[in-house]
C-alpha cells in the first residue's frame, strides 16, 4: 500500500523529469537525465556553491580551534533555517490541500500510509534545501580533517537528522497553517502575512548568525568552552559531525522523539483537517450592477484574482513586489556607504559601481516571476479561456501585465532611489535606468514563453506550476545569472567604451529579447495555447 | 446553424473521428450519442474551436470556425463534460467575468443574472466561492454561464450529469425555449430517454464515426431509441 502511494508521490514530484506532457508522452532518457543535471547543477552549483564557500572560510579556523563541533552546529543551524525556509510553504498544502485527498482517502487505505507519501515531498523539499548547505560543508569538513569512519559515519548520521528534524519543524508550522485556515475567511492572506513574519525572521536570524559567527571565530578561545560548558545541546548537536558516538545516540534519539509527537498529533488531526470545507459561514449575495468591462480587463481582473487566491502563488511568484519598496528605502539608507564600499574595491574599473548597482537592480527586476506558472496554472480550466471568444494573444498578455504591473511601480521607485544615491553623469543614469526596465519586460515575457512550451495542466497539487517546473526554475535561477554575468564580464574585460555603453549593450540585448518573444507570442504563442 | 464537413482527428494512431459530416438547422435540439469515447467529445470539441482537427471543416452560421474562431465563438456557448470553473472566483463573479468577455451590457447582464440564478435556485449561493459549490451547482452555474449572452448555438457535453431533477427539468425548458427563439442546441448524451423525448434530431456515433442520423422517427422508426442504439451497438 504505502508502495503504491510513494509510488504515486515520485511520479508526481518528479513528473516533469520524465514525462513531456505536451507531446503527452514519456521523454527520452537524454532528455530527462539532461533536466535532472541542469536541476542539479543550478542547486549544487549555486547555492551549493555559496554555502560551500562559507564551509571553507568556517572549517579550518574552528577545527584548527578544537571546535568542529561549533563548526556543525552553525552549518547545521543555516541548514535547518534554509531547509524551513524550502519546505514550510508546501506542507500546508502538499499535506491537507492536495486534490486527490477526498479520492485517497475514500480508498481503503490508512490515514498514515496517505500522510507517510505526503510526508515524503514535504520531506524531499526540505531535504534538498537543507543539503545544499550541509552537504557541501560535509565535504570541506572530510577535505579539512584527516579520515576516520566514524566522522564519516557522523556527518552521515547528521544529514539525516537534519532533514528529519527540518521535516519535523515544516509539518508543525503546516499544522499550525492549517488549524487557522480552517477557521479564516481569507486563508491565503493570512497564510502570506504567516510567510512574511517568517521570512522575516529569517533574514533577521541570518543576518545576526553573519555577525555572530564573525564574532564567534575571532573569539573561539572563549567562546568555544563557554557554549560547550552552558548550551550542552548544541554541543551534542554540532559534536553528531565529528563522529561523537554519545552525540549521535542522544540527537537521534531527541529527533526521534519530536519525530514520533509530531507524527502523533498529525495523525489525529490529519482526518478532520484535510476534509475541511472552510465554508464555514456562507457568504450572503446581494445584488448589485456591476460596471461592464472589456474582455481584455476582465481577464486582467480573473489573473489578479488567481493571484490573491493563493497564499502560494504569492509567495513564491510576487514576493518582490514588497520587496523592491524595501530595496528602495535600503538604498536611500544604506546606498551612500554601499557606494563608498563598492568604490574603494573597484574603484580602478570605471564605472564598475554603475554596473554593479545596475545589477543590483536587474536582479531584483527579475525576482516576481507570477508569469512563468501562469498557463499551467490554468489546469483544468483551459477550456475558460480557449472557448472564450477573446484573442489567445490577449489571454497571454494578461499573464505578462500582471508581472509587470507587480514589479515596475517598485522597480521604477528603487531606480530613483538608486539614482538618487549614486548621482551618476546622464550619460549613465539613462541606461541605468532603462536595462532593469527591460530586465523586467524580458522576464516577464520568456515566463510565459517557457510555460506556453512546458505547461503542465494536469497537476494534482498547485505547488507543482509554481515552485518545481521548469519554467519557474530557468525564469529565476536564469534572471540571477544573467544579472551576474554582467557584473562579472564588466568586471573582468572592463571595457574600454564604459560603463554607459556597457549597459546600454545589455539593454538592446535584452529589448531585442523581448521584442523577439513579444512577436513570437502574438504569432505562434495564441496556437500553442489553443492546442494545449 | 451548425454545419459540420468531413471531420476528422486523429490522436497518435487512433481515429477519434472519422470523415463526420452533420447540419444542425435553427430552432433544433440535435441530440448526439454513442459509447465512451466514441468521439462525441473531440467533435462537440473541434466545433466551439478548443481542439483543432486533421481534416474537414466546420461552419457556425456560415462561418469557417478555422479561418475566424472569434467570430464563431461570439455565437456559441459551451457546456463541456465537467463543469471545471475558476474556483477562486465566486458564483457572480464568473458570471460578470463571462458576461465581460462577451460584452453583456451591465442592465443586461443583471436581470439575466437574477433571472437565471431564481429558476436554478442559486441566487443565495453566488456570493459563495466556486470552491464551495457541489458538482451539481457547478453544473446549474456553468448552464447559466452559457445563456448569459444570449447565444445562438449552445454545445454540451453531457449536461444533465448532476444536476437534480428540477434542475434538469429547467434545462429543458430552456433548451426549447432558446430554439423555439430561432438557435439550436446541439449536446451529447447517455440517457437515451431525455434524447428521445427532448430531440427532434439525433446522430449515433459509434468509432468515430457517423453510424445514423435524422430526424427521431427517421433514426428510431418504431422502436425505441434504446433497442435502436443497443441494436446498432452489437453490429
Amino acid at each position: 500500500m504505502v508502495k503504491t502511494l510513494l509510488k504515486k508521490q515520485f511520479a508526481e514530484i518528479f513528473r516533469s523529469y520524465f514525462y513531456d506532457t505536451k507531446k503527452n508522452r514519456a521523454r527520452s532518457k537524454a532528455g530527462t537525465i539532461a533536466y535532472i543535471v541542469l536541476f542539479v547543477l543550478l542547486m549544487a552549483g549555486m547555492l551549493g556553491g555559496t554555502f560551500g564557500a562559507m564551509a571553507f572560510s568556517l572549517c579550518s579556523p574552528l577545527v584548527e580551534a578544537g571546535a568542529g563541533w561549533l563548526y556543525f552546529a552553525l552549518m547545521g543551524a543555516i541548514a535547518i533555517l534554509l531547509g524551513l525556509f524550502g519546505s514550510v510553504f508546501s506542507t500546508y498544502t502538499g499535506l491537507y490541500l492536495a486534490k486527490d485527498n477526498d479520492l485517497l482517502l475514500s480508498m481503503p487505505i490508512p490515514t498514515g500510509a496517505i500522510m507517510l507519501a505526503r510526508l515524503l515531498g514535504v520531506y524531499l523539499m526540505g531535504l534538498m534545501y537543507s543539503a545544499v548547505v550541509i552537504v557541501p560543508a560535509v565535504v570541506v569538513y572530510l577535505i579539512t580533517v584527516p579520515f576516520s569512519g566514524a566522522a564519516l559515519l557522523g556527518c552521515l548520521v547528521l544529514i539525516l537528522l537534519l532533514s528529519v528534524f527540518v521535516l519535523t519543524l515544516s509539518c508543525l508550522l503546516g499544522w499550525v497553517v492549517a488549524k487557522i485556515s480552517v477557521k479564516l475567511k481569507n486563508k491565503s492572506m493570512v497564510t502570506v502575512l504567516i510567510a512574511l513574519a517568517f521570512i522575516a525572521l529569517y533574514y533577521f536570524c541570518y543576518f545576526k548568525a553573519m555577525n555572530l559567527i564573525r564574532e564567534l571565530i575571532a573569539n573561539i578561545a572563549v567562546y568555544g568552552p563557554a557554549i560547550r560548558e552552558k548550551a550542552c545541546g548544541i554541543y551534542l548537536f554540532g559534536s553528531v559531525g565529528e563522529g561523537n558516538w554519545i552525540g549521535m545516540a542522544v540527537c537521534t534519539a531527541a529527533v526521534a522523539l519530536i519525530f514520533g509527537l509530531m507524527w502523533k498529533l498529525l495523525g489525529r488531526t490529519f482526518l478532520s483537517l484535510a476534509t475541511a470545507t472552510g465554508a464555514a459561514e456562507k457568504v450572503k449575495y446581494t445584488a448589485r450592477r456591476e460596471k461592464q468591462r472589456s474582455a481584455a480587463s476582465a481577464l486582467l481582473r480573473k489573473e489578479f484574482g488567481r493571484l490573491s487566491s493563493s497564499a502560494n502563488y504569492m509567495l513564491n511568484c510576487a514576493l518582490s513586489t514588497l520587496l523592491l519598496p524595501i530595496l528602495a528605502a535600503v538604498l536611500l539608507v544604506k546606498g551612500p556607504a554601499v557606494v563608498e564600499a563598492l568604490s574603494s574595491v573597484f574603484g580602478g574599473i570605471g564605472g564598475a559601481v554603475t554596473v554593479l548597482f545596475a545589477t543590483a537592480l536587474c536582479m531584483a527586476a527579475t525576482m516576481n516571476d507570477t508569469a512563468a506558472p501562469s498557463v499551467s496554472l490554468e489546469g483544468k480550466n483551459i477550456w475558460i479561456p480557449q472557448s472564450l471568444p477573446v484573442e489567445p494573444w490577449i489571454v497571454l498578455r494578461s499573464k505578462v501585465l500582471v508581472q509587470l504591473i507587480l514589479t515596475l511601480p517598485g522597480l521604477l521607485l528603487a531606480i530613483v532611489c538608486c539614482l538618487l544615491v549614486l548621482r551618476p553623469a546622464t550619460a549613465e543614469a539613462v541606461p541605468l535606468a532603462v536595462l532593469p526596465l527591460c530586465f523586467a519586460v524580458f522576464f516577464a515575457l520568456l515566463g510565459v514563453t517557457l510555460d506556453l512550451k512546458r505547461a503542465n495542466l494536469k497537476w494534482t497539487n498547485e505547488l507543482a506550476p509554481i515552485k518545481q517546473s521548469f519554467p519557474v526554475t530557468v525564469v529565476l535561477l536564469g534572471g540571477w545569472f544573467l544579472a551576474a554575468a554582467l557584473a562579472g564580464v564588466y568586471l573582468l574585460l572592463a571595457p574600454p567604451f564604459g560603463a554607459a555603453a556597457y549597459l546600454w549593450c545589455f539593454a538592446a540585448l535584452m529589448a531585442a529579447g523581448s521584442l523577439a518573444l513579444y512577436l513570437w507570442l502574438r504569432r505562434k504563442g495564441g496556437t500553442v495555447f489553443m492546442e494545449l | 446553424m451548425l454545419r459540420i464537413e468531413h471531420l476528422t482527428k486523429t490522436f497518435g494512431e487512433k481515429l477519434a473521428v472519422d470523415d463526420l459530416s452533420l447540419h444542425i438547422a435553427p430552432g433544433e435540439i440535435y441530440g448526439f450519442i454513442g459509447h465512451n469515447g466514441a468521439g462525441k467529445t473531440t467533435t462537440l470539441r473541434s466545433a466551439v474551436g478548443i481542439q483543432s482537427f486533421d481534416a474537414g471543416e466546420i461552419f457556425i452560421c456560415g462561418t469557417s470556425i478555422k479561418t475566424d474562431p472569434l467570430a464563431c465563438k461570439r455565437q456559441i456557448a459551451y457546456i463541456p463534460d465537467n463543469p471545471d470553473l475558476y474556483e477562486f472566483m465566486s458564483g457572480v463573479k464568473y458570471l460578470n467575468f463571462i458576461a465581460d468577455v462577451f460584452g453583456v451590457p451591465a442592465e443586461l447582464r443583471a436581470a439575466r443574472i437574477a433571472d437565471y440564478a431564481a429558476r436554478f435556485e442559486l441566487t443565495d449561493d453566488l456570493g459563495q466561492p466556486i470552491s464551495a459549490y457541489s458538482h451539481g451547482m457547478k453544473q446549474k452555474l456553468a448552464i447559466i454561464s452559457a445563456w448569459l449572452h444570449d447565444p445562438k448555438l449552445i454545445l454540451m457535453d453531457e449536461p444533465f450529469v448532476g444536476l437534480d431533477p428540477k434542475a434538469a427539468f429547467l434545462l429543458k425548458g430552456m433548451m426549447r425555449e432558446l430554439c423555439d427563439r430561432g438557435g439550436a442546441i446541439f449536446f451529447s448524451t447517455h440517457v437515451l430517454e431525455v434524447a428521445e423525448k427532448l430531440c427532434d434530431k439525433v446522430a449515433i456515433i459509434k468509432q468515430g464515426r457517423l453510424i445514423r442520423s435524422g430526424t427521431m422517427e427517421e433514426v428510431k422508426g418504431d422502436d425505441s431509441l434504446e433497442e435502436v442504439f443497443l441494436e446498432l451497438e452489437a453490429d
